[in-house]
């Protein structure tokens, strides 16, 4: 079942570390079982993002591109 | 177990201060244990007044270039790269450590460094530290 994220965050024009660094910091806000939005349009993050919920156990339940935009969804654990 | 991860800066330019940025918050915020241990010129990044400037670089080109790569960084989004490293100090997962035998070897003190950075140890502790670590050097 989809679920709606609690937030977005769009980080457009950001490039490494910023959008692992914030979605770290977003995430570390958050309530366990919530989710989040990230938008990114760093080719980077693509790997980047996928790279830091593996280390801190949250769960990327989502990630599409739409044109330059990637949109990654992740639950926190 | 937590994965850890020691590295040796020896070097004071602005390219080796932008890695130690980048790698140790980031590595914190992935909940790795980032360990930098100064030494040589690499201790001058520590110090307050120290403004890296771009190593690769010819001489006169070197302040203009350091300003244009700022720039462009701030862009990204990335600036106040202390007040990163603090963050990160602070959330316990980055650790930077000066060299005492280098910092007295160059007589560089203590109280020319920022105040949230280790205290200084020697070689044995570093290496005690990187038993069950992967060391780098930048």
């Amino acid at each position: 079942m989809k679920k709606m994220a609690d937030k977005t965050f769009d980080y457009t024009g950001l490039k490494c570390p910023m959008p692992v660094l914030k979605t770290k910091k977003e995430l570390q806000k958050m309530t366990s079982g919530q989710v989040i939005e990230v938008i990114s349009d760093d080719i980077g993050a693509k790997k980047d993002i996928p790279a830091l919920v593996n280390k801190t156990g949250d769960e990327l339940i989502e990630f599409k591109e739409d044109n330059s935009k990637l949109i990654f969804i992740i639950k926190k654990s | 177990m937590v994965e850890k991860i020691n590295f040796i800066v020896k070097d004071k330019s602005f390219e080796k201060f932008m890695m130690m940025v980048i790698l140790g918050t980031t590595g914190g915020a992935m909940d790795m244990e980032m360990n930098f241990f100064f030494t040589f010129w690499g201790l001058y990044l520590l110090k307050k007044k120290h403004k890296p400037k771009v190593a690769g670089m010819p001489f006169p080109m070197k302040g203009m270039a350091t300003r244009m790569f700022k720039k462009r960084l701030k862009k990204f989004g990335l600036e106040n790269s202390w007040e990163l490293i603090k963050e990160a100090i602070e959330d316990g997962k980055m650790k930077l450590y000066p060299c005492q035998m280098t910092m007295d070897l160059m007589g560089i003190k203590r109280e020319e460094m920022w105040d949230f950075i280790e205290e200084p140890i020697g070689a044995a502790a570093f290496l005690e530290m990187g038993e069950d670590a992967k060391i780098v050097s930048l």
